[in-house]
């Protein structure tokens, strides 16, 4: 590794004319720039950016990296990457699990937002099937929700099988007379919604919080049994006596992780890093600013940086 | 109908094999019950070979422990991404960045990046020394929509990759090639390596490929550049040996070294036919862009995918048809590039700019906006406030047609679904695997001898060991069924375009549009209207694979020697009969041609169709990338593949049968 | 023969099919039956051609019949199986591929078919392109290359591509720039087939011209009997890869040494092949004689004189010593095709 990047650190310097340091703030550790990844949605981005901005403001070099959400903990493994700021408990959990249990990688503690992911309808349903948001009003309506490929069934569009989710199994177990249809991307599952909303036709799906869409649609999430851990690995426990799965989908905190080597290299930022927060109402205001008011990530962040001024700086010192 | 020719024995072994396949696939299921025996319809786990985590293995030894004596393999490719990422970074500046001086917050800038008016006239340039003033106009109405509608700046970081994956392509094609053509081993094992690289998915190797040459740009270039560069190897294997024998004997006898027969003779000899594969590659770097930005190229691609993130239908739209434009505008500049004639040599006694005036024009050009964008800058980037946006009227076109006609189409999917994918689906999926097996093998040695028959077979095998078999059937059903739509669709479009100077125009354009727009941009709309489901993901693959069927039947058509018409005509054929006695079995290979390419790009789409949500390879190739699993990815990436590769040989060897017919061999 | 050999090739064979050397090693002197039996095809079978400084010697076959193959064994652009070789009796097969590359910088050029012009080079530079590849400094190679293409007429076009030329000015720049270099042996691979028979013609009589001024020891390959009685000093019959005459045009014209030979000179106005010497009665008479001509007179130039006369003419070698008589029968004879001896 030493190797390469002294080498591209020649070349490039040997191509640009450009002196590899030129520290502006004598008291930051190192002036190798920090790397956040960003992925490709909205929140996530703002969220990075935000931090950057901390960073910056606290003198160290930022870089933001694209990178994808669960590749990217083999570039924070070796370093190629520093610092991620959400990795979700509902589903990237098993993947932070995998990449913490090698030591290179470390947790850097809560984000401030917690992560709700549960079936969702919007508020016109509520007419056509009036017990909403009870769960157990589905079933009265399951034939509201069907299609003809589902019929008679009802059609629940679930999130892309890599999210898990085990809505099959929650079906089964509660007893619901629904089908679940997968989406491959979260892309297809808003475009449905924002098809059906456009129609007011009726529709239930996977929908996660915080995000855009439980901003830009009205409507609220089913409400099941609430999560247990038990719920879920044993059988006993819940309303069915024989099968687990049978409530609600875990809520969770979503968490900020980092390369090992960041503790050494930029205590300073790490301290930042770990105490930067952003809570979910925070965050709705500035996706809709962005996504709905047609705001640019630059400035949303900013603006964000003004009226936080203070916090920021106790964050920073 | 010639009743005869459906019972002769050559008849009688495609019916038999259907029927046989029918029965199997219709009773499978009771086979099982009625025998008790499950391996019937599933692949016994036990026998299932670990490819998967053989190769995830491999990888992890090949990024861990793998070396060369003095440095690692990663170091190596790590090494390769730093010599990359020299070039890309300086064009990155001069097209979107700008120099600048220093890191993060205290980076300064020594100079700003080429104006739009600089970038713009250097376009009109390229288009004039190519050709003539219409493509230079063309070319420069086309960087000025990527200015005005406010795309420049994602254009122009999408134009720095560009700018490096094709040279890099091309070189390495080419090199690759010369090798292949000069060392007769080389070719017969980069053939197959060939093979893999067009057919495997790219999802597939986006992982490992993240692994070994680090996050960002550079490894979206890697990507880029193994997806773009085979046809430039094999354009140029065959361009090279296409040089007319008598040239390669005329420089022998002049005495040439090799060195000076391949770059003074055989090179030169065949830039035009390399140029077409100059053109290739810049095509199929733009085909890649959205997937590149997945890992990191942004640009263009990023804007799409976010856009639709956040479903800003009418942007995603404009940043799709700012990658169509931007390869019309690169396509019609390397076609130009390729039909080009040396120009008039000049007199000696001119001086440097009258020997160079476009190159003059081009610096005088920039060294002026520079000059003038230091007081205006306006100059320097092009004023937001003269942007255009379309974005609003696709957002209410989409609204409009979604609330007036979702029914309508919804009971045309019906139908669809019930009479013909539905049925189709049980049919693969019921196959056992088995019979599978023997079936393909049967069939590729009936039409292409017994060693497509047993490379065939034990292809399927790898499929069904590694326990994808029903994922396959799957897959073949939802290809299959797009192909058959799409070829449908697609011929008569051809055909119609092939006759007509006029609709060649129109069909034309629209099919460049469909190839170039990425797929992505009309995936969005089309589960609003469709919903998450299988014809949802057909209708996106027919839409893609469109082209081909509509181009070689167009080809197909054009190509037929006007004396074979010439004779239908004066032997009375009516319209009709000329087109279906004459024309249409004229152009059968051409059609056969167009069959192959039109399943090849099914198979490549069905793996971004996953993304509205199949449950074919596609999506076992898409989660093993959500997941970073190599060794999945991988293992289904070769299935696809596979499929690929039989699908290709029994449809060249029929093509190559029906040119024998027709001796035009 | 009393010229120097330029080139000798001697039992030449060049078989196509598997290990084919091996093969040769095995049957020196392979016959059709066995060359059958095992899948070779013989494109050369032992040839054996002596060409002497200064003449045009012409192998002449229809297509398929290996004269192609046999020009380029000659040029070792192919690889012969077996046999042997010589160029100023050096072992051509011999050379390495450095010494090669020398010899045909140095000493021999070559004509194509169809022309093989490099395309994206000018008519210079095409001509100019041997010099190029030895290295030879612009300025000289470029004012060398003008005076060839001056020599063959093609001033005011240096700047020309290729493709913007006619055929036969096309085949003019191959002939510049296989000249350019001076060789000393001189291929030409049927350089006018490719032409219109009008412009054929013409290139013909620009090739005498050329070779009038030049002098060079010339290999010409032609499928066109006229063009090769025309043309050259001696010619080689070539049939299914094996030379079946090989003589001067009068000689094949008189003695035709198989009947395929025949099939050929049966058409060939004869008056213009042969001369006095082929059909005059050796010996000389009593006379009277109505004058004298010479053995090398053409039978057509003379044969209005010789018919008018009543009486036969002399015929006299070039020291002028009578060696025979001619009269208007043996010049019937000629013209009707009757053998002489009938």
């Amino acid at each position: 590794m030493k190797f390469t990047s002294a080498i591209s650190a020649a070349a490039l310097a040997a191509v640009l004319a450009i002196p590899a340091f030129s520290p502006a703030f004598a008291e930051v550790e190192s002036q190798d720039p920090i790397r956040l990844t960003t992925h490709d949605w909205t929140g996530q981005i703002i969220n990075t950016t935000i931090l950057g901005e901390i960073l910056k403001k606290a003198g160290y070099n930022v870089e933001l990296v694209q990178a994808d959400y669960i590749a990217q903990f083999a570039g924070l493994k070796t370093g190629d990457l520093h610092v991620a700021t959400e990795i979700w408990e509902t589903t990237g959990r098993e993947a932070m699990d995998e990449a913490i249990a090698t030591g290179d990688v470390v947790n850097m503690g809560e984000g401030g937002m917690m992560a709700i992911e549960e079936w969702w309808y919007p508020s016109y349903m509520e007419e056509r099937c009036p017990g909403l948001p009870n769960w157990e009003a589905l079933n009265d309506c399951a034939a509201e929700f069907a299609t003809s490929e589902t019929a008679p069934l009802g059609r629940y569009l679930g999130g892309p099988v890599t999210w898990g989710g085990f809505d099959e199994e929650r079906v089964e177990a509660l007893g619901l007379d629904f089908e679940v249809v997968h989406a491959g991307t979260d892309a297809a599952l808003f475009a449905e919604l924002e098809s059906a909303y456009q129609r007011k036709a009726p529709i239930v799906l996977w929908i996660y919080s915080p995000h855009w869409s439980t901003v830009k649609y009205e409507g609220s999430f089913v409400e099941f049994p609430p999560f247990s851990k038990e719920c879920y690995e044993d059988p006993s426990v819940g309303v069915n006596p024989n099968a687990a799965y049978d409530c609600g989908k875990p809520t969770g905190p979503i968490w900020k992780v980092a390369w090992a080597g960041v503790e050494d290299k930029w205590p300073g930022a790490a301290e930042i890093i770990r105490n930067y927060t952003l809570t979910n109402d925070e965050m709705g205001k500035l996706v809709v600013a962005v996504d709905l008011d047609g705001k640019s990530i630059e400035e949303a962040a900013n603006s964000w940086m003004e009226e936080n001024a203070a916090k920021v700086d106790s964050w920073i010192n | 109908m010639n009743w005869r020719r459906l019972i002769s024995p050559h008849a009688l072994f495609w019916w038999g094999l259907l029927a046989v396949t029918w029965i199997l696939s219709t009773t499978s299921f009771q086979l099982y019950k009625a025998l008790d025996a499950r391996w019937i319809i599933r692949f016994p786990k036990a026998w299932e070979m670990p490819m998967e985590s053989w190769i995830s293995d491999a990888m992890r030894w090949l990024l861990e422990d793998a070396t060369f004596g003095l440095f690692t393999f990663r170091e190596f490719t790590r090494f390769i991404s730093a010599i990359i990422e020299v070039p890309y970074d300086v064009a990155r500046a001069a097209l979107a960045d700008g120099f600048v001086q220093g890191q993060g917050s205290n980076a300064v800038e020594i100079a700003p990046p080429l104006s739009w008016i600089a970038i713009i006239v250097i376009m009109i340039v390229l288009g004039r020394v190519a050709k003539d003033w219409t493509l230079a106009l063309l070319v420069g109405a086309c960087f000025l929509y990527l200015a005005m509608f406010g795309q420049w700046d994602s254009a122009m970081v999408t134009l720095a990759s560009v700018v490096i994956a094709v040279p890099i392509g091309v070189i390495g094609g080419l090199a690759l090639g010369i090798l292949s053509f000069r060392i007769p081993w080389v070719e017969r094992a980069l053939r197959p390596i060939l093979d893999l690289m067009q057919t495997v998915p790219v999802f597939a190797y986006l992982v490992p490929i993240l692994f070994l040459f680090g996050f960002g740009p550079v490894a979206a270039l890697v990507a880029t550049i193994i997806y773009a560069m085979p046809p430039m190897v094999r354009v140029s294997t065959v361009a090279l040996q296409t040089v007319p024998a008598e040239v390669v004997e005329a420089g022998k006898m002049a005495g040439c070294t090799r060195r000076q027969m391949m770059w003074k003779v055989l090179v030169p000899s065949a830039a035009p036919t390399l140029m077409v594969g100059v053109n290739q590659v810049i095509m199929l770097t733009l085909n890649m862009v959205i997937i590149a930005s997945m890992i990191g190229a942004g640009g263009l691609g990023f804007d799409v995918l976010s856009a639709l993130r956040r479903l800003d239908i009418g942007g995603g739209i404009e940043a799709g048809l700012a990658i169509v434009v931007m390869a019309i505008a690169l396509d019609r500049v390397s076609q130009a590039f390729s039909t080009r004639l040396p120009d008039e040599v000049m007199g000696r006694d001119l001086s440097y700019v009258q020997r160079h005036p476009w190159f003059t024009t081009v610096f005088v050009v920039v060294v002026l906006t520079y000059i003038a964008g230091l007081f205006a800058p306006a100059v320097q980037d092009y004023p937001e406030a003269a942007t255009l946006t379309t974005s609003a009227f696709w957002e209410d076109a989409m609204r409009y047609v979604n609330v007036t006609f979702f029914d309508t189409f919804e009971a045309i999917k019906d139908v669809f679904l019930s009479y013909l994918l539905l049925p189709v689906k049980r049919f693969f999926t019921g196959i056992p695997w088995a019979w599978g097996i023997i079936a393909a093998g049967l069939a590729a040695a009936k039409v292409g001898g017994w060693r497509l028959g047993v490379m065939a077979a034990l292809m399927t095998t790898f499929i069904a060991a590694t326990g994808l078999w029903t994922k396959a059937m799957i897959t073949i059903y939802l290809c299959g069924v797009s192909v058959f739509i799409a070829y449908a669709i697609g011929v008569p479009l051809g055909i119609w375009a092939g006759q007509n100077a006029r609709a060649n125009r129109w069909v034309g354009a629209f099919i460049d549009t469909l190839q170039t727009l990425p797929s992505f941009v009309y995936l969005i709309p089309v589960v609003m209207l469709f919903r998450v489901g299988d014809f949802s993901a057909m209708i996106a693959v027919v839409l893609y694979a469109l082209a081909p069927a509509v181009r070689y039947a167009a080809h197909g058509i054009r190509a037929i020697e006007p004396q074979m018409i010439e004779a239908g005509l004066v032997s009375g054929c009516t319209r009709r009969q000329l087109l279906w006695r004459v024309k249409l079995p004229l152009a059968a290979p051409s059609l056969l041609l167009g069959l192959n390419q039109t399943i090849m790009l099914a198979l490549s789409m069905l793996v971004i169709t996953a993304l509205v949500g199949t449950r074919d390879l596609g999506q076992e190739v898409y989660i093993a990338l959500t997941k970073a699993n190599t060794g999945q990815g991988i293992v289904a990436g070769l299935s696809v593949a596979f499929i690929a590769i039989i699908a290709d040989r029994i449809v060249s060897a029929m093509a190559r049968h029906s040119k024998e017919r027709l001796g035009l061999a | 023969m009393e010229r120097p050999l330029k080139m000798v090739c001697r039992n030449v064979w060049k078989l196509y099919g598997p290990d084919p050397a091996a093969f040769l090693r095995a049957n020196p002197a392979p016959t059709n039956e066995q060359l059958r039996e095992v899948g070779m095809i013989g494109a050369v079978r032992a040839a054996n051609v002596q060409i002497g400084e200064g003449e045009i010697f012409v192998i002449m076959g229809l297509s398929g019949s290996g004269k192609s193959t046999l020009v380029r064994c000659l040029s070792r652009l192919i690889e012969p199986t077996g046999g042997e070789i010589l160029f100023d009796g050096e072992d051509l097969l011999a050379m390495s591929e450095q010494e090669l590359i020398q010899l045909r910088r140095k000493k021999i050029g070559m004509v194509f078919q169809n022309f093989a012009l490099l395309p994206h080079l000018t008519v210079l530079q095409n001509v100019a392109f041997p010099l190029d590849v030895q290295g030879v400094p612009r300025a000289t190679r470029e004012a060398r290359a003008h005076e060839m293409i001056e020599t063959v007429g093609l001033k005011g076009r240096e700047n020309y591509f290729p493709r913007q030329l006619s055929g036969g000015q096309q085949q003019r720049v191959g002939i510049a720039r296989s000249l350019v270099v001076e060789p000393e042996i001189w291929f030409l691979d049927e350089p006018f087939s490719a032409l219109d028979p009008l412009i054929r013609r013409e290139m013909q009589d620009e090739f005498l011209r050329l070779q009038g001024l030049l002098k060079k020891t010339i290999v010409f390959i032609t499928h066109d009997f006229d063009e090769a009685i025309r043309l050259a000093d001696r010619i080689a019959v070539m049939k299914d890869g094996r030379i079946v005459q090989t003589a001067t045009p009068e000689e094949l014209v008189m003695n035709p040494a198989t009947d395929y030979v025949a099939e050929f000179t049966h058409h060939i106005p004869r008056g213009k092949v042969l001369s006095l010497r082929s059909i005059m009665s050796p010996g000389t008479g009593d006379g009277p004689y109505a004058g004298d001509l010479k053995s090398t007179d053409r039978v057509a130039d003379v044969a209005d004189r010789i018919e008018a006369a009543d009486h036969p003419h002399r015929v006299l070698d070039d020291s002028g010593t009578p060696i025979g008589t001619v009269d208007g029968r043996a010049v019937i004879d000629v013209l009707i095709g009757r053998r002489a001896s009938e």
